[in-house]
C-alpha cells in the first residue's frame, strides 16, 4: 500500500518551498496631497465562517444611511459575503440574484473621507445562506439571538462586531422577500471608492474562498461597488452592485444643515421568464441595452410602497447613484428643483438650481432639495422609457413643522 | 511577477502530485466516444489564420455520475471525503454526500453528474480509468461540434447557453444524458448540465488576459454570440483554483487515441 503520509509530507514540503516564491514585495504606504496610497497585498484564503453575511456598524439597507457618530477618522472592519438569494424585483417577478450581502442593490456602506477600510468577502455562492432565519447570527443586547421570536427584541445597542444594521433592517423590512439559493460562480469586488491595483485587490475568488484587503476612502462622494468578474455585464445585471457613501470630512456646505438624507440607487434588470416560475438573465436584452425593469433601490415599486418621508420646508439630501450596468439616468423630482448638486458627491463640484441631473453608468451625485409644500413628489428618471420600466419613487411631504 | 511564480509553483506541485497519486488500478464503466481530429477557433489569442489543431481522442459520452464516482471511492479509499488530504481540496468536497461512500441519492441522484470534486480528484478518477482529463482545447473543440449550420439558430442556442451560465441550479441538476444537447460525434451534455474540469483550465495566458470589465470584449474574437458564451465559460474556469469544489462543476475523462483498440473493446463490452 502506498503510504499516504509519506506522500503528504513530501507534498507539504514541496508546497512550503513553493510558498516562498509566492511572497512578493509589499508596496510601502505613502501620501500625496494628504491622501493615502500603497495598500498591503490582498489575501485570498479559506475560512470556517458561517456567520452574518454583512458585518459593520455603518452598513444599512437603502434608502437608509447610518449616521457617522464618531469624530475624525476611523478604521472600519467591513464584511460583505457573496450569497445567492431568490428576490422579488417587481410584483410577480422573482429571480435567483447574485448578491453582496443578500439584497439588490447590496448594502450601503457609510464612511468618512480619509477612513480606512479592511474589507473581507467570502464567496458563499455555493452555500444556502438563510438571512431571515435562523436568527443565530443576530445579536440581542450583545448576546446571540436564539430564534425568530427574538426579532422584536433586537436592539441597536451598538454591538455590531458580528452583524450589521443592514441585517436588522432587511429582516424587519424584507421587501424583496428573500429565499436562499445556490449558484456557485467565481466573483470579485471592485470598490470605485478605492484607489488600488485591481489585479491585486479586485481579484476573483472562487466559491468557498475569502479575500481580505485594505483601502482608504481618499475622495469624498458616492461610489458604486460591483463585481468585476467577467462577464461584468452578466455579473452586475445579476445583482452584484451597491454603493459606498464617503462623506466629506468638512461636510458639503456651511450654509445649512440637511434634515434628512436618503440613498437612492438606480439599476437595470434584464430578465425573461425561465422554464419554471422564476425569471432569468436575458442575454439578448442585456446585450441590446433593453432592460426589462429599471428600478430604484432594487424593486419596481418599493419607493411607492414605502415612500420617502419629509416635511414642507425641510432640506432633503439624496445620495443618488446610477449603478447601471449600462443605462444613463436623468434624475429629476417632479415638483422640485435641486437647490445644490455636487456631481459625484465631491464638495468641490457644486452646481445650483438644477432641474435634472444626467448621471452616467456608475456615476453619482449628491443632491439637496428644499421640499416646497405638503404633498407628493415623484422621483423619476426623466428618460421616460426608464420611468415607465419602473425608475420612479415617491417622496411624501407632511405639513411644515418649523 | 507574482502570477508567474504562482503558475510555476502550481505546475511543479501538480506534476509531482500526479506522479505520486496516480492510482494503480484501472476499471471501465463509461461509454467512450471517438472525437475525430480537426481544428477550431478558440476565444483565446491565436496566430492569425491558424486555427487550433486537435488530434483525435476518445471522450466519455456523458459526465461522470455520482454512482461512478462512488465506485471509484470504493476502490480508492485515499480519495474518500474523510481521507483526502486538504492540499487536494477545499472543505466542500462531496459535502452533500451522506457519508464517505453514500452519495445520498435522494439529494444528488444516482445518475446525476458528480459535483463538488476538486480538479485533483477529477484527475485521479480519470487516471484510474486509464484516461485523463480532456485538455482545454479537446473539450472546447468537441463542444462546438454541434452541427448547427443556421446562424440565427446558433445565436438562439448561444443566448440560451448564456442564460444557463447565469442560472445553473446546483440543487437540482438533471441526469446525465438528459439535456438533449449532443455533438455530431455523439458526446452529450457538454452544455446544459454542469461546467466541467479540463486538464489545463488555467492556461498560462490566463494571467495575461486580465480579468476585468473589458475581458469579454477582448476575448470575443469570433464576434458571435457563441464566442460570448465561450468567453464566460473560459473566464469562469480560469477563475478557479484546483482545490475548488462547487456544485456546478463536474467532469468527464478523455483517452488517447493510441489506446484505440482497448477503448473500442470497452465500448463493445458495454
Amino acid at each position: 500500500m502506498k503510504s499516504a503520509i509519506t506522500k503528504f509530507t513530501l507534498l507539504t514540503a514541496l508546497l512550503m518551498f513553493g510558498m516562498t516564491s509566492f511572497l512578493s514585495a509589499q508596496t510601502e504606504e505613502y501620501k500625496i496631497d494628504g491622501m493615502t496610497f500603497g495598500m498591503p497585498e490582498a489575501k485570498v484564503y479559506t475560512e470556517d465562517y458561517n456567520g452574518s453575511p454583512v458585518v459593520g456598524e455603518y452598513i444599512t439597507q437603502a434608502p437608509n444611511l447610518a449616521p457617522l457618530d464618531y469624530e475624525g477618522n476611523k478604521h472600519h472592519e467591513v464584511r460583505l459575503d457573496i450569497i445567492v438569494q431568490e428576490v422579488e424585483v417587481a410584483s410577480g417577478v422573482r429571480y435567483q440574484a447574485w448578491t453582496f450581502g443578500g439584497s439588490v442593490p447590496g448594502p450601503v456602506i457609510h464612511v468618512r473621507e480619509g477612513d480606512r477600510i479592511t474589507f473581507t468577502m467570502k464567496n458563499r455562492s455555493d452555500e444556502m445562506v438563510e438571512i431571515n432565519e435562523p436568527m443565530s447570527q443576530m445579536r440581542v443586547n450583545g448576546k446571540r439571538a436564539m430564534g425568530p421570536s427574538d426579532l422584536s427584541a433586537i436592539s441597536n445597542d451598538g454591538d455590531w462586531t458580528s452583524t450589521s444594521p443592514f441585517m436588522k433592517q432587511l429582516r424587519e423590512n424584507n421587501f424583496q422577500k428573500n429565499k436562499a439559493g445556490i449558484m456557485p460562480m467565481p466573483h470579485s469586488m471592485d470598490f470605485h471608492a478605492g484607489t488600488v491595483a485591481k489585479d491585486d485587490k479586485w481579484r476573483t475568488v472562487g466559491p468557498g474562498e475569502t479575500i481580505t484587503f485594505d483601502w482608504v476612502a481618499n475622495y469624498p462622494g458616492t461610489y458604486i461597488y460591483h463585481c468585476g468578474t467577467p462577464s461584468v455585464l452578466m455579473h452586475t445585471a445579476m445583482g452584484q452592485h451597491g454603493v459606498v457613501v464617503v462623506s466629506p470630512k468638512d461636510g458639503y456646505t456651511e450654509d445649512y444643515e440637511v434634515d434628512r438624507e436618503y440613498v437612492i440607487v438606480q439599476s437595470e434588470y434584464y430578465l425573461t421568464k425561465g422554464d419554471g416560475d422564476l425569471y432569468q438573465f436575458d442575454f439578448d436584452a442585456a446585450y441590446n441595452n433593453d432592460p426589462s425593469h429599471v428600478v430604484f433601490n432594487g424593486h419596481q415599486t418599493i419607493l411607492h410602497d414605502q415612500p420617502l418621508k419629509a416635511n414642507a420646508g425641510e432640506r432633503v439630501r439624496f445620495h443618488f447613484s446610477n449603478n447601471g450596468p449600462s443605462g444613463t439616468s436623468s434624475f429629476h423630482v417632479i415638483g422640485g428643483i435641486f437647490d445644490r448638486v455636487w456631481l459625484e458627491g465631491h464638495p468641490a463640484n457644486e452646481m445650483r438650481g438644477m432641474q435634472t441631473v444626467l448621471i452616467g453608468a456608475s456615476g453619482s451625485a449628491t443632491l439637496d432639495m428644499i421640499v416646497p409644500e405638503e404633498g407628493k413628489y415623484i422621483l423619476i428618471d426623466h428618460e421616460f422609457v426608464d420611468a415607465e420600466k419602473g425608475a420612479t419613487g415617491t417622496l411624501k411631504a407632511g405639513p411644515r413643522k418649523k | 511577477m507574482r502570477s508567474q511564480t504562482n503558475i510555476f509553483a502550481f505546475t511543479i506541485i501538480t506534476f509531482v502530485m500526479m506522479m505520486l497519486f496516480t492510482p494503480e488500478k484501472a476499471s471501465s464503466q463509461s461509454v467512450r466516444v471517438l472525437v475525430p481530429a480537426g481544428s477550431f477557433h478558440s476565444v483565446l489569442p491565436e496566430v492569425e489564420g491558424e486555427p487550433i489543431q486537435v488530434d483525435s481522442f476518445f471522450m466519455d459520452e456523458t459526465a461522470i455520475t455520482n454512482e461512478q464516482y462512488a465506485e471509484f471511492l470504493r476502490e480508492n479509499p485515499e480519495w474518500r471525503r474523510s481521507n483526502i488530504p486538504p492540499i487536494f481540496t477545499y472543505d466542500g468536497y462531496l459535502k452533500t454526500w451522506k457519508s464517505d461512500l453514500e452519495p445520498d441519492y435522494e439529494e444528488v441522484g444516482e445518475n446525476r453528474p458528480v459535483t463538488r470534486v476538486s480538479w485533483y480528484a477529477a484527475n485521479a478518477y480519470c487516471s484510474e480509468q486509464g484516461g485523463r482529463l480532456p485538455t482545454l482545447n479537446e473539450w472546447e473543440y468537441s463542444a462546438q461540434l454541434l452541427g448547427i449550420e443556421d446562424e440565427a439558430e446558433m445565436n438562439r442556442f448561444s443566448s440560451k447557453l448564456i442564460s444557463w451560465y447565469s442560472g445553473i441550479d446546483a440543487n437540482n441538476l438533471p441526469e446525465v444524458g438528459s439535456t438533449g444537447i449532443e455533438t455530431t460525434t455523439g458526446v452529450k451534455d457538454q452544455f446544459g448540465l454542469v461546467m466541467e474540469w479540463v486538464a489545463d483550465f488555467k492556461p498560462i495566458i490566463a494571467d495575461e488576459i486580465s480579468l476585468d470589465c473589458g475581458t469579454v470584449g477582448r476575448m470575443q474574437t469570433l464576434n458571435s454570440v457563441y464566442s460570448y458564451a465561450a468567453s464566460i465559460r473560459y473566464i469562469t474556469r480560469m477563475s478557479f483554483n484546483p482545490k475548488i469544489t462547487t456544485g456546478m462543476v463536474g467532469f468527464r475523462c478523455a483517452y488517447d487515441e493510441s489506446d484505440r483498440s482497448d477503448q473500442t473493446k470497452h465500448e463493445v463490452t458495454l
